[in-house]
């Protein structure tokens, strides 16, 4: 008989239970190709530089840091560790040339990921966020494309979606692959589109209810003002109350099935109901929106009322202020928590002239003095710091419940910010997080959390020895007192791991 | 200028997480399973009580009288000094808008809300005023994190102690780790510095036999053992800012004291124990006990009752204004009662945690805890 795994997870609870009650080496044989094991690098040679260099920094800034050899590896690609840095950026910027295939079997496993929406529906929700989760700390370890992953992160929270609300609990699956990670290198203005018609956003920000059949009837704002707020303009981008009321209206009519309304396979289609818009003639940020006018045909109607969804996020996309914003938050992911303004100009010219091209704009950002010069400035946020570990002690892991729980202790696990506003980027909210921290870097070098496995000594000879190993994890030779302390601790390479340069980036 | 050099830091905040200033903490008790209002306490003067309960309503004689119309059951005797010291208000015929009478629906409703992400909880701790919270601001007590909880900057689920330590033996780690981050300069500094008293404190705890204060008695069952380790972490200083614990198996469709009695006393034991433990601390703690819904008026023939609509909250702390039942009671006549005879809620239970958590430093950010609802706080302090 044919595994299949799908028919296994979709019978129920207790047969999910049963799974994770056995051993890996119990399961079946199909089912063990699932779990990823250590990748062997042999020998390799560390930084040996007394600061982060060039190479180090962008391992640290635009991945999720280095796995053994690495640095090795990029240092290759060009004669001075600056040119092998540009090199490495560069490559990072063409994901589909890279080959992807260690990080496809890590999350083969986690079949609801590839599921359209209307499947979605016939798992328990809990399975579903559990293996986003899981799926997305598997690729951010095993990735090779490791500022794409880094991206999806910035997009899920500059369009953050907590799906324990209504019928996101099913739909996020479907956001996070349709929209965040279709979209992740690609043009803002189809990133927003896709975003605006995410079944899972039509649920979250309320879209779905936002309706206006008589002129009595309040549209819902929810969206509108977010839109504006977070996903485009910013907060102090020069829209009034009366922007966010009237781009509500050009947005009213656009639903989405819910899970008790049948046909079953129609769930989460997006749906436009000329009767529910509101045909009157609107003025979005200075721009004229005419009406719709009554004596057109119903089909040429319900054309024009879409269109004026296309029209509103054009408006929005291309206010200079929404330049500005999308810029300031990446320099403030890539630069500093306080961006430099003169960094945040550039990239926002660099974003304009593209139209909004998201290598193009990275690109931009990469190029500016402000992002070359501030080098181990920046704290890493606990999923960051946690994918960091896992990447720097070549460790094999399934990406277990117990490793995102470390994340719920630290406030960090993926998908459960439950306002708009995504995580916080800057230090100063993560900064409680240190025992967890420094728990989880004993967990992992002794080896006690199940299903994640590193080897100490391969990984000691690898680099050449306790002062390769020190270099390889702090990305620099160690200090004297590093150096003392990683022998004093008992512990080293978990003293490493907890040290305050390895909360940094 | 600041006389105490480390307030003159810029991120001065992160000196007063766990670091032995007495932080208000708030303790949420979940009766789930749909606890039964009406027999927690009885309105002994309304005859519809007594008309739909023949056989299982509480008699005047029996009940604890309270203030002349409601009763509490003679189990949650223990509670009666601290009612009558003014430290436990009740409010009745409290409830969600939720009238699925599905246990599911009414508990995430109520612990997120309403419709809308995230647990009330989380979003309170999240609306505070401070950069950063330490690593013990909530726990919850048990397996997993509950949804109230959901969204917290940091929530962690605590079965026992061991989990906040680095493990046994880890001195020279501890020391050599100390060394690194007394090097620091920068925000790593001040947030290394913290968390190592923190462990300085939790260690402490781990060691040290625990003796609750002032006689306080409590029992050997999961609740009472619970709250014991709440009280153990107020008394430390830790940071604790919230704690959450569930008392379940209220679901008493058939004989209802057989089910209900036993999580009655331990509910009572436990309470009286903490409040007794913490004595002076109570001040700056509110413990707040709900449940996702009451139970239908009328006594089924097992002697039983079905799911309803209204129940009954307790808060106890410092602060209050108690030895009340607040709330409006609706009666029990067939014309009030609602859907298939269940008493009607008259008191959002938002409008219950409302003034608490502004107690708690929430003022002025009720909206983003309870978005998408008109407030009206029940006058809970006076």
């Amino acid at each position: 008989m044919q595994f299949s795994r799908r028919t296994f997870l979709k019978a129920g609870g207790s047969s999910v239970a049963l799974l994770a009650t056995v051993g890996c080496d119990q399961l079946p044989r199909e089912l063990r190709a699932f779990y990823e094991p250590a990748k062997s690098t042999g020998p390799f040679r560390p930084s040996a530089s007394e600061e982060i260099d060039p190479v180090t920094h962008a391992l640290n800034r635009v991945a999720f840091g280095p796995r053994p050899g690495d640095y090795e590896r990029v240092s290759k690609l060009g004669p001075t560790p600056a040119a092998a840095a540009a090199a490495y950026l560069e490559q990072q910027l063409n994901p589909e040339r890279i080959d992807d295939a260690e990080a496809d079997r890590a999350v083969r496993r986690f079949e609801t990921l590839g599921e359209p929406p209307g499947e979605l529906f016939e798992y328990q929700d809990k399975l579903l966020h559990d293996e986003l989760m899981r799926g997305t700390l598997a690729r951010a370890v095993f990735s090779g494309r490791q500022l794409f992953e880094v991206m999806v992160q910035f997009w899920s929270d500059h369009f953050n979606i907590d799906p324990s609300k209504g019928d996101c609990k099913w739909l996020k699956v479907a956001d996070d692959r349709e929209v965040i990670r279709r979209h992740a290198l690609g043009k803002c203005p189809e990133l927003l589109r896709a975003s605006a018609l995410s079944p899972a956003m039509l649920w979250y920000l309320d879209g779905r209810v936002n309706r206006r059949e008589s002129m009595a009837q309040k549209p819902n704002e929810n969206y509108a003002r977010e839109l504006l707020e977070l996903h485009t303009l910013g907060v102090h981008g020069g829209y009034t109350q009366q922007d966010v009321m009237e781009v509500a209206r050009c947005l009213t009519g656009w639903t989405v099935r819910s899970k008790d309304q049948k046909p079953y396979f129609e769930i989460g289609r997006i749906e436009f109901k000329l009767q529910l818009h509101d045909c009157e003639a609107k003025t979005v940020l200075g721009q004229i929106i005419p009406a719709i006018p009554a004596h057109l045909g119903k089909a040429e109607r319900e054309r024009l009322g879409r269109a004026e969804l296309d029209r509103v996020l054009e408006i929005a996309i291309r206010h200079p202020a929404t330049a500005r914003h999308l810029s300031g938050k990446l320099c403030q992911r890539f630069i500093a928590d306080e961006p430099p303004a003169t960094a945040v100009e550039s990239v926002a010219r660099a974003f304009a002239e593209s139209n909004g091209d998201i290598r193009a704009t990275l690109r931009a950002l990469f190029a500016t003095d402000e992002f070359r010069a501030q080098r181990g400035n920046k704290l890493k946020r606990p999923f960051n710091y946690i994918v960091s570990v896992l990447r720097a002690t070549g460790a094999s892991t399934d990406a277990g419940m117990e490793i995102i729980d470390y994340l719920r202790r630290m406030g960090h696990a993926p998908f459960n910010y439950p306002t708009p506003d995504g995580y916080p980027e800057p230090a100063a909210p993560w900064l409680g997080t240190l025992l967890w921290r420094w728990n989880f870097a004993l967990a992992v070098s002794d080896n006690r959390i199940k299903g994640t496995r590193m080897e100490f000594e391969t990984l000691r000879k690898n680099c050449g020895g306790d002062a390769g190993l020190m270099a390889h994890l702090l990305g620099r030779k160690p200090t004297a007192q590093e150096t003392q302390a990683y022998h004093d601790s008992g512990a080293g390479l978990a003293l490493m791991l907890a040290s305050p340069a390895f909360q940094r980036c | 200028m600041s006389e105490n050099p480390q307030l003159s830091t810029p991120n001065h905040q992160l000196s007063l997480t766990g670091n032995g200033d007495l932080r208000q903490t708030l303790v949420v008790v979940f009766l789930r399973g749909g606890a039964d209002g009406l027999n927690l306490v009885a309105p002994l003067e309304d005859d519809g009580y007594h008309r739909a309960r023949p056989r299982i309503a509480l008699g005047k004689k029996e009940a604890v009288p309270l203030d002349g119309f409601y009763g509490l059951n003679p189990l949650l005797k223990p509670l009666a000094p601290a009612y009558q010291d003014g430290a436990l208000a009740i409010v009745h015929a409290a409830g969600s808008e939720d009238d699925t009478r599905s246990h599911f629906e009414a508990q995430d409703l109520m612990e997120h809300g309403g419709v809308t992400a995230g647990g009330w909880l989380g979003r309170f701790l999240r609306a505070q005023n401070e950069t950063s919270s330490g690593p013990l601001a909530a726990v919850a007590l048990g397996r997993a994190i509950p949804e109230c909880l959901r969204g917290a900057p940091a929530a962690t689920v605590l079965q026992s102690l061991e989990d906040f330590a680095l493990g046994d033996n880890r001195a020279r780690f501890t020391r050599a780790l100390a060394g690194l981050y007394h090097l620091e300069r920068g925000l790593l500094a001040g947030a290394g510095r913290d968390t190592l008293d923190a462990m300085r404190r939790i260690e402490q705890l781990r060691t040290a036999a625990y003796r609750p204060a002032n006689g306080a008695d409590y029992g050997t069952d999961e609740f009472s053992r619970g709250l014991l380790e709440i009280a153990r972490l107020i008394k430390a200083r830790v940071g604790l800012r919230a704690a959450s614990l569930d008392l379940g198996g209220w679901d008493s469709h058939f004989s209802q004291s057989l089910i209900m009695d036993p999580l009655i006393t331990r509910l009572a034991r436990g309470l009286s124990a903490f409040h007794r433990d913490l004595g002076g601390a109570m001040e700056q703690t509110t413990v707040v006990v709900m449940t996702e819904f009451g139970r239908r008026v009328e006594e089924n023939s097992a002697f039983g009752t079905d799911h309803g609509r209204g129940s009954v909250m307790f808060v106890l702390g410092g602060g209050i204004q108690g030895g009340r039942v607040l709330g409006k009671w609706p009666g029990l006549s067939r014309e009030v009662l609602e859907g298939p005879g269940d008493l009607p809620v008259t008191t959002n239970y938002r409008n219950v945690l409302a003034p608490i958590l502004e107690r708690h430093g929430a003022a002025g950010r009720l909206e983003q805890v309870f978005p998408e609802f008109a407030l009206d706080p029940l006058p809970l302090f006076g």
